[in-house]
């Protein structure tokens, strides 16, 4: 199968995936916003309404935090499943096994556009005025991407080595949940080392606070803060690659015959 | 005859529990030539799924080595490969004609060929879950058979549809699979064996049991589950 290919299919699973998915809820594609949506609002409900948070406009800092947090986190568990969800396509083919989970982080880049177009307009509807610095949403949404790539596909192997994976990757998400200031803001550590230290072991953390500078304050994120993002992306990524080059067979083995 | 295929002392074990491993087959010798149809015969459970597999290059073989003619594709002919209810035919059709290897244009083009072949009118852009059994086969075979490989592994689908159906399938798949390609056919259908295929092998007990002329080998078989041929 040539890279032409390989694309086309990749994305045509993904697409047909979505279109397949939206026929089965009355409110089809409309989810794609709606579902995060209400993430937001049970939060802002808990963290401003009931406990009073003290973060100025809350509702935009949650919703930046949020929106970029489901993209990760619903994409990474989705990849954990994506060779077990495909099993029986497995056993009839002999297609390159890493196809699957990006198949499944495709589809989330397809409703993350919708979901970030969304975002945009509301903040805009909040007063915040665009500026060039809103630009850098390009290359953050990139190295998201690339993260998500990175953390999908390694999951995946590691569910297909062992369904109980699949659990900890649940746990790790819920984990970094809490961990990566999506609630509470990253800048409110008092002590700078803890806070960089956290920033540095974190790359979604860091992805987020790059976000909300440049969304809510206009600002360009520090080079080395992308940098960071870059060398933590690259260094899941490739061992990824690796494995998967290497692992072909085993992976079709250790899933099929399950 | 040049060999497409050939394995040479192919063995494959599983794991059943954490520390148990059990054989599936061994010892396996098979050549396969262009334009030959093998059958393989076996009891259920002899491994010829799994037989398949290695062929397909869908698992590798646990020791012993399997090696394609350069060029060569190799797969299995599988009903409805990928398909998900949710869509239309059309749409699975596309969807499955790509994980056959074809480009998007050779998708997009035989599309016309496969709704021309299943005859199942503007259920073609229904989804497929308000298909019967028969309108999914249908699609099903008309889609395997954009199948473009050389060597074709065929395990026992054969038979689908309705008796209309299943002779223009038959008829389809002869047409198809005439000239120099090749096909290994898992069947338990002795019509069929002997009428498409030069050579069968009977595998018994993890082990190739016995090999030549499908009506020789047929005749094993039936001596070996205690039944007259």
């Amino acid at each position: 199968m040539t890279l032409s290919q390989t694309v086309t299919l990749v994305d045509t699973l993904a697409r047909f995936h979505l279109k397949g998915e939206s026929r089965q809820y009355f409110l089809g594609y409309l989810w794609w916003v709606l579902e995060p949506l209400l993430y937001v609002g049970v939060f802002y409900l808990v963290f401003d309404v009931l406990l009073g948070s003290r973060q100025p406009d809350f509702l935009y800092f949650l919703m930046v935090g949020k929106l970029t947090f489901i993209w990760f986190s619903k994409s990474v568990n989705q990849a954990a499943g994506s060779l077990e969800a495909n099993k029986g396509l497995m056993a009839q083919t002999n297609l390159r096994k890493e196809l699957f989970p990006l198949a499944v982080i495709h589809q989330g880049v397809y409703r993350q556009l919708a979901v970030f177009g969304f975002l945009i307009c509301f903040l805009l509807m909040g007063g915040y005025l665009p500026s060039v610095a809103w630009l850098w949403l390009i290359p953050l949404a990139l190295l998201q991407a690339m993260l998500i790539a990175g953390c999908g596909l390694l999951a995946a192997l590691l569910v297909s080595l062992r369904r109980d994976f699949r659990l900890v990757i649940q746990l790790g998400t819920v984990f970094l949940l809490f961990m990566s200031g999506i609630f509470w803001d990253l800048n409110a550590i008092a002590d700078a080392r803890l806070r960089d230290g956290l920033l540095v072991l974190n790359p979604l953390a860091n992805l987020i606070d790059c976000y909300r500078q440049v969304l809510m304050l206009g600002e360009a994120p520090k080079a080395i803060r992308l940098i960071w993002l870059l060398g933590e992306s690259l260094l899941l990524l490739i061992p990824a690659w690796v494995a998967y080059d290497r692992l072909q067979f085993w992976i079709a083995r250790q899933v099929v015959t399950r | 005859m040049t060999a497409l295929l050939t394995l040479t002392d192919v063995s494959m074990h599983f794991s059943r529990e954490a520390d148990s491993r059990y054989a599936v087959f061994g010892g396996i010798n098979l050549k396969v030539g262009a334009g030959e149809c093998v059958a393989l015969i076996g009891r259920n459970g002899s491994g010829k799924s799994t037989l398949l597999r290695v062929m397909a290059k869908i698992f590798a073989p646990t020791s012993g080595s399997v090696s394609w003619a350069p060029g060569v594709a190799v797969s299995l002919l599988t009903l409805g490969l990928g398909f998900r209810p949710d869509l239309s035919g059309r749409d699975n059709a596309y969807l499955s004609c790509l994980l056959l290897g074809l480009s998007r244009d050779e998708a997009t083009q035989s599309l016309s060929q496969i709704e021309a072949f299943c005859d199942i009118g503007t259920f073609f852009d229904e989804p497929v879950r308000s298909y019967s059994a028969g309108m999914r086969a249908r699609l099903g075979f008309g889609t395997a058979l954009m199948n473009r490989s050389q060597v074709i592994l065929i395990d026992e689908t054969l038979s689908v549809g309705d008796q209309q159906f299943r002779e223009k399938a038959r008829e389809a798949l002869e047409r198809e699979l005439a000239g120099d390609r090749s096909v290994v056919l898992v069947s338990h259908a002795e019509q069929q064996v002997q009428r498409l295929c030069q050579r069968a092998v009977l595998l018994e007990n993890g082990v190739i049991a016995a090999e030549g002329s499908p009506d020789d080998v047929l005749a094993e078989y039936a001596a070996t589950i205690g039944k007259t041929p």
